[in-house]
């Protein structure tokens, strides 16, 4: 055993590390635990002196919430699956060609795509609006997944590129020299190789089409299939500084992101992994 | 769960039966499946990079190729263009006379074991071999099993048929590689340097292993390596490869007594034979080869080729086993640098005058202290080559 005492440097920098950790960890944490309890208050307690811990806990804020959001979850939940599976079909064929093929125009292409991301998305909406009427799109569903398209396509077609590049072309030769045509290697091998990049991609793709605010906002009227973002919007007033009901603001937040959350834990072993490369 | 993807061939009408197999096999096994390469040029970058070129190879069934020289010769390509996974730019390979050029790989009969192993990393070790009959064959489910299990009882796998790839060592996951290949009962089973990635226990090991199975199967192996031992210990015939060409393709013992040229003399052997530059002079005594450090008098079938290039300067060949060295008397004195014990012989590294010389003594003859060593070189035994290479005798 050491005689020589502890290490100064090291325990300061340990203490220094664990400091930085638990302040990022209570900043992340406090807001949370506060919107927790809020959407647990009555209306008359969370305009009175802030404490964590109810003192009338009611259901109230879930229960009218949740009525109020139902079918636009279930809009949200088919823009988010939509958006996802069309940017899928897009970017898996688009991503792959970029990594393996050889043609005119290759870089050029790949950093024209990329460069639609460097814009502000909003000096896209009145063409889109314009556009999506003129398609007949507009305030549709459909229309809200081809939109949405415009920002994910090109980070999908980067993240799935990399991916594909980096699996090793052997095994599609392999795969080529034992029977398969390069289409059913791509399927056979390529596609299951590439499942957690795949799977984060339409993961992000998700969450793009569940979070957004300005298209979801912008492409729908109140008639038409809002998703539940823009309610939430609504529940704060609109931005009209008109009395706030944070209880109802507060569980509907919460509602909203507990489904990206279950499928973030079920997804989670393949999201690892692809980050992880 | 592991029979899944049989589901397929079982619906489909078994006309085929358990012994007929796969069509292609058949064939195999009535013909002579002759490969040959006939003036295979494969360019890259639009030309600018030539891999091989004018490559002339023929193949006979059950034999073993072994493709050699060092990278970058166009071994590799020359491999993948038979394989199918390169398109020659000219040239034609046919098998057994039939024009494969033009065939995609999985057309072609042929199987592939690549220097990186390539299993299919998601696929269970019994998926990997069977992968290619699942693919390329109808055969029924119960024909696919019997073949995975014995090809997987030749290589010593059954205990490993149910895991996954990752969980292997290396050299079984070679094996893993070379069963997915045996499997398909080819025509013919190229490899690409397959157990560079092996260590050199594990390599000599499998070396002998794929010698024997290519002995019981008699199917030709075409077989890539730079590692000139390798190529030695395992090729019936030797095609040695430099810039893209065809150096010299001959038996292990032609390349390595009857080097076609300085490149093969200097690339085959190890230690590496003594290259000699030397002046043809006339003496006294008839024609002889002055080198810087000794003048070495030419042989009556030497002399009779070097008639002609009296005055210019030609290679002098000799491999290290024809240095006699001795402590007394000898033609010429050498300072001693090194002395490399190799096992049962010691390799002597030389120097005389400005030029290195290697020779290959019995293990300790030349003790390691030793300064000087008088040198016989037995004349006989040399190879003489124009400056730019050519064998002249």
């Amino acid at each position: 055993m050491s005689t020589t005492g502890y290490d100064a440097t090291g325990v300061t920098l340990k203490a220094t590390a664990y400091g930085v950790v638990a302040f990022l960890v209570l900043a992340n944490l406090v807001p949370f635990l506060f919107i927790l309890s809020v959407s647990f208050m009555p209306p008359s307690e969370f305009f009175t002196d802030p404490h964590l811990v109810p003192y009338e806990p009611t259901l109230e804020a879930w229960t009218s919430g949740f009525e109020e959001l139902r079918g636009n979850l279930v809009n949200s939940f088919l823009i988010g699956a939509g958006t996802a599976l069309l940017a899928l079909a897009i970017t898996i064929p688009g991503a792959y060609a970029f990594a393996r093929k050889e043609f005119y125009g290759k870089t050029a292409g790949f950093y024209a795509i990329i460069s639609a991301m460097m814009f502000p998305y909003i000096l896209l909406v009145i063409p889109i609006m314009d556009l999506w009427t003129a398609l007949g799109v507009y305030n549709t569903i459909f229309g809200m997944i081809l939109a949405y398209q415009v920002f994910v396509t090109p980070f999908s077609i980067w993240i799935l590129r990399d991916f594909f590049e980096n699996l090793p072309t052997d095994i599609e030769e392999a795969a080529q020299v034992y029977g398969c045509t390069q289409f059913t290697a791509f399927v056979r091998v390529i596609l299951p190789l590439a499942a957690p990049g795949i799977v984060a991609v339409g993961f992000l793709a998700f969450l793009t089409g569940w979070n957004d605010f300005l298209f979801a906002n912008l492409l729908t009227t109140g008639t038409g299939p809002v998703p539940a973002v823009p309610v939430l919007y609504g529940t704060i007033g609109g931005g009209s500084g008109e009395r706030v009901y944070w209880g109802k603001l507060m569980a509907e937040t919460l509602i909203i992101g507990t489904p990206p959350t279950i499928i973030y834990l079920v997804a989670r072993n393949y999201l690892e992994s692809a980050f992880s490369v | 769960m592991k029979q899944t993807e049989d589901t397929s061939s079982d619906t489909e009408p078994k006309q085929s039966g358990a012994s007929s197999g796969n069509q292609n096999a058949v064939d195999a096994s009535v013909s002579g499946n002759r490969i040959r390469l006939d003036g295979v040029r494969k360019t890259f970058n639009e030309g600018s990079v030539v891999a091989c070129d004018d490559v002339n190879i023929e193949i006979d069934e059950g034999e073993f190729v072994v493709l050699v020289g060092p990278s970058g010769c166009g071994k590799t390509t020359t491999l993948r263009c038979i394989a199918g996974l390169e398109e020659p730019d000219r040239g034609s390979i046919t098998v057994d006379g039939e024009d494969i050029t033009g065939l995609k790989s999985k057309d072609r009969n042929l199987a592939f074991v690549f220097q990186s192993i390539a299993l299919f990393p998601h696929m269970s070790v019994r998926k990997n071999i069977r992968f290619g009959l699942d693919m390329n064959t109808d055969l029924s489910s119960e024909e696919k099993r019997r073949r995975v299990e014995d090809v997987a009882e030749t290589l010593g796998l059954s205990e490993a048929l149910d895991r996954k790839p990752s969980a292997l060592s290396g050299g079984q996951q070679q094996r893993v590689s070379l069963g997915r290949a045996m499997v398909m009962e080819p025509a013919a089973f190229l490899l690409d340097e397959p157990f560079s990635a092996l260590d050199a226990n594990l390599r000599d090991h499998m070396r002998v292993e794929v010698k024997k199975i290519q002995r019981e199967l008699h199917t030709a192996m075409i077989f890539v390596t730079h590692d000139q031992e390798e190529a030695m210990t395992l090729g019936d015939k030797i095609v040695v490869m430099n810039n893209g060409y065809v150096q010299q393709i001959g038996t292990p013992y032609e390349i390595y007594n009857e080097p076609a040229n300085r490149f093969v003399a200097g690339f085959i052997g190890s230690p590496s034979p003594n290259l000699v530059e030397c002046t043809v002079e006339r003496t006294a005594d008839g024609i002889a080869l002055a080198s810087d450090f000794y003048t070495i008098p030419a042989t009556e079938t030497q002399a009779e080729h070097l008639e002609s290039l009296v005055g210019e300067t030609v290679i002098y060949g000799i491999r290290p086993e024809y240095l006699d060295l001795e402590t007394d008397r000898g033609a010429f004195v050498a300072d001693l640098d090194v002395v490399e014990p190799l096992g049962d012989r010691d390799a002597v590294h030389l120097s005389a005058g400005s030029t290195d010389l290697s020779a290959v003594t019995p293990q300790g003859e030349i003790a390691r202290d030793t300064d000087r060593v008088h040198v016989d070189i037995q004349t006989e035994e040399a190879w003489l080559f124009e400056e730019d290479g050519t064998r002249i005798v």
